[in-house]
């Protein structure tokens, strides 16, 4: 249970997070949502808009020297982020296309549910994507070390980014991105390699 | 001087919602800042069905003219809504992260009314030369759910049951029970 020196948000950064030396967290927000683990390794930039949006069983880990600008990462399964890799503005990494946070994933929501009092608790299972098995885990999802990922691109659950890539900004990937290559566009397909 | 979490975790007092906005029963709005570019003089300006969570990366940017309406049990992550004139969604919808979905470009297309526009619209230029603009009703029908990223432009139908695919810039009505997909997108019917 810590608090980061420089937060607004007056709560810890949660016991299942754990961040590696010379590492810059911009907020415990990030995780307000959070019911998952967080392995970050030392000297990451996790900067403004990332908010890691874990379901119980999401599991996430990410090597050294990696540069998240802002990401919103939503699942129940495990993702893997190599070392120097890069994740600029706005990129979403989900596992469904449909993702929602998690069920009862907010500190209000935690806070009622204790209660019994949240309204999507109340109601059972919320309706839509995770409807039907809310807590189902979630496919992997792999970024290899070096990989870029462009501005507003997704990344689903599958996909498997290899070391060196580059995705290009507003691409939808969902499937292989083979080491070195390029992948672009909506639905995206590789241009280098 | 400390920071109330409640501000922006869902636990603020409903209560400070203008008055035009009509809450179903046990609807949850994670922050007030969705609220902040609201400016809808109609009564009710907003109507949210029961049930209904909004999350807080979502914006209701209403017009003063704008009537904003969405069905009970539906859930709103990250959708920033654009509406000058009239958005309707049905029930059980579901609004991904990072979505957009307007009922107006809200400027005039021809260039030389761009031009007026864009002086009238300058931090000291008089709103009141602004040329009229178009704007076009959209609906998302019930149970649609419309995917991480997507864009909704005006005038569009989503018809009930739809997906709009992640990444998707819809211009054109989606049938009911099909999908759209990809930049421009793209129908497929399942």
């Amino acid at each position: 249970m810590s608090f980061l020196e420089h937060d607004w948000f007056p709560r810890p950064v949660p016991d299942d997070v754990v961040v590696g030396e010379r590492t810059w967290l911009y907020s415990a927000y990030a995780f307000h949502h959070s019911r998952g683990a967080v392995r970050i390794g030392a000297d990451c930039g996790i900067y403004h808009g990332t908010h890691f949006e874990l379901g119980p069983g999401g599991e996430v880990e990410i090597g050294d020297f990696c540069t998240i600008v802002g990401a919103v990462i939503a699942t129940n399964g495990p993702l893997w982020i190599g070392d120097h890799t890069f994740v600029a503005h706005e990129v979403t990494i989900a596992a469904s296309e449909f993702a929602v946070p998690p069920r009862g994933g907010s500190l209000e929501a935690r806070r009622r549910q204790v209660r019994g009092q949240h309204p999507a608790e109340e109601g059972g299972d919320r309706a839509g994507p995770l409807g039907a098995t809310p807590d189902a885990p979630d496919a992997p999802i792999a970024i290899g070390s070096g990989a870029w990922i462009g501005a507003r691109a997704v990344i689903l659950a599958g996909a498997r980014v290899g070391r060196d890539a580059v995705v290009g900004a507003g691409a939808v990937i969902a499937g292989e991105v083979p080491p070195g290559a390029t992948a672009v566009g909506n639905p995206a397909r590789i241009v280098g390699a | 001087m400390s920071f109330d979490d409640r501000e922006v975790t869902g636990g603020w007092d409903h209560s400070r919602l203008p008055g035009n906005v009509q809450l179903g029963r046990r609807c949850w709005i994670e922050r007030p800042q969705t609220f902040e570019r609201f400016r809808s003089t109609r009564d009710p300006g907003l109507v949210l069905g029961d049930d209904v969570n909004v999350y807080g990366w979502t914006v209701f940017n209403l017009e003063p003219d704008a009537v904003l309406t969405v069905g009970e049990r539906s859930v709103l992550v990250g959708a920033v809504f654009m509406c000058s004139e009239r958005i309707e969604l049905g029930h059980d919808v579901v609004i991904s992260y990072g979505v957009t979905i307007a009922d107006s470009d809200f400027h005039p297309s021809d260039p030389g009314l761009r031009r007026r526009d864009a002086e009238a619209s300058a931090p000291y230029g008089d709103p009141a030369g602004r040329p009229p603009v178009e704007s076009r009703p959209g609906s998302i029908g019930d149970g649609a759910w419309i995917g991480i990223g997507a864009i909704i432009l005006k005038g569009v139908s989503i018809g009930t049951g739809a997906r709009v695919g992640a990444g998707a810039v819809v211009s054109r009505s989606v049938p009911a029970g099909a999908r759209a997909e990809g930049n421009p997108a793209r129908v497929i019917e399942v």
